[in-house]
């Protein structure tokens, strides 16, 4: 009857293609429920405002700042991206802003975010946090001049 | 009501109800929570990600120019150099690839459509102006 044939597993991903396969290596951090909402409010927020929210979930070094500084300075569009970089492990978040994102988001609306975040963040609520952080940054951000959508 | 049955009604019945709901709560084997549970100061022991926002045009991208023609690609296509230049890119592997060997790893995440991993490779000197934000602990 039919039997199992004898095949070696063959990768074929790219040198492109590879770093972005999802089924290995992938690190269960977030359930998809949660990954959905982090999913809609980058998208969103970023659509709303015109700029470019990412966000870092990982260790950032025993130089916080400088290294979230340095991601920052390595994502796409660095003038107009804002980078929430939290490191659980370390109990630190870093909210960095472009040049052109700084003008609409200052650091004040930063601080008042980054302090309701780690209001989740404490209550241990990782997501929760990030998605009312957002909210409240793009909130401060608002519309890009004349390009109000809705 | 013989002693047996005052027992039974008063003392076994209560203690089963409460057996019962004990049982529901700390036994394993109800509903699964997925991903991790945070508690604040325990150690975080996972491969770095970075999320990115979904390209506005991302469902929309054919195969063309620029795209691989291999055999055995997708119908999309798929863009064929993407960590060479275009970080704001079109189409579906919008991703800053760079070496994919960074300091920190390339982390690799994906699962759901639209949370998009990056790699961090070497940082390299920022440009446009100084940069603002906040920090915070908890």
């Amino acid at each position: 009857m039919t039997r199992v044939l004898d095949a070696e597993p063959h990768d074929t991903g790219t040198v492109d293609t590879a770093p972005t396969r999802a089924d290995q290596g992938y690190d269960t951090v977030f359930s998809y429920r949660e990954l959905a909402r982090l999913d809609e409010a980058l998208t969103m927020s970023s659509r709303e405002t015109g700029l470019r929210f990412t966000l870092y979930i990982g260790d950032l070094g025993p130089k916080t700042r400088i290294r979230a500084e340095e991601l920052h300075a390595h994502g796409g569009d660095p003038v107009d991206s804002v980078l929430l970089a939290v490191s659980p492990g370390q109990r630190v978040i870093e909210v960095v802003t472009g040049a052109s994102a700084a003008r609409r988001l200052p650091d004040r609306a930063c601080a008042l975010a980054v302090l309701s975040m780690t209001n989740s963040f404490a209550a241990g609520d990782l997501v929760g946090g990030i998605v009312n952080g957002l909210r409240q940054l793009s909130d401060q951000a608002g519309h890009p001049h004349g390009a109000r959508r809705h | 009501m013989t002693v047996v049955e005052t027992l039974l009604v008063f003392v076994v019945a209560p203690l089963a109800v409460y057996v019962f709901f004990w049982a529901v709560t700390y036994l394993p084997g109800g509903r699964q929570r997925q991903g991790v549970r945070y508690k604040p100061g325990q150690a975080w022991e996972h491969e770095p990600v970075w999320y990115e926002p979904q390209p506005e045009n991302a469902p929309t991208h054919a195969a063309g120019e620029g795209d691989t023609q291999a055999v055995g690609s997708s119908l999309y296509g798929e863009t064929a150099a993407i960590g060479a230049g275009h970080g704001s890119g079109h189409g579906p592997g919008h991703g800053v690839s760079a070496d994919g060997h960074g300091p920190i790893g390339s982390s690799v995440i994906a699962g759901t459509r639209g949370a998009t991993a990056v790699s961090a490779g070497t940082p390299v000197p920022s440009a446009g102006g100084p940069l603002g934000g906040a920090r915070g602990t908890w």
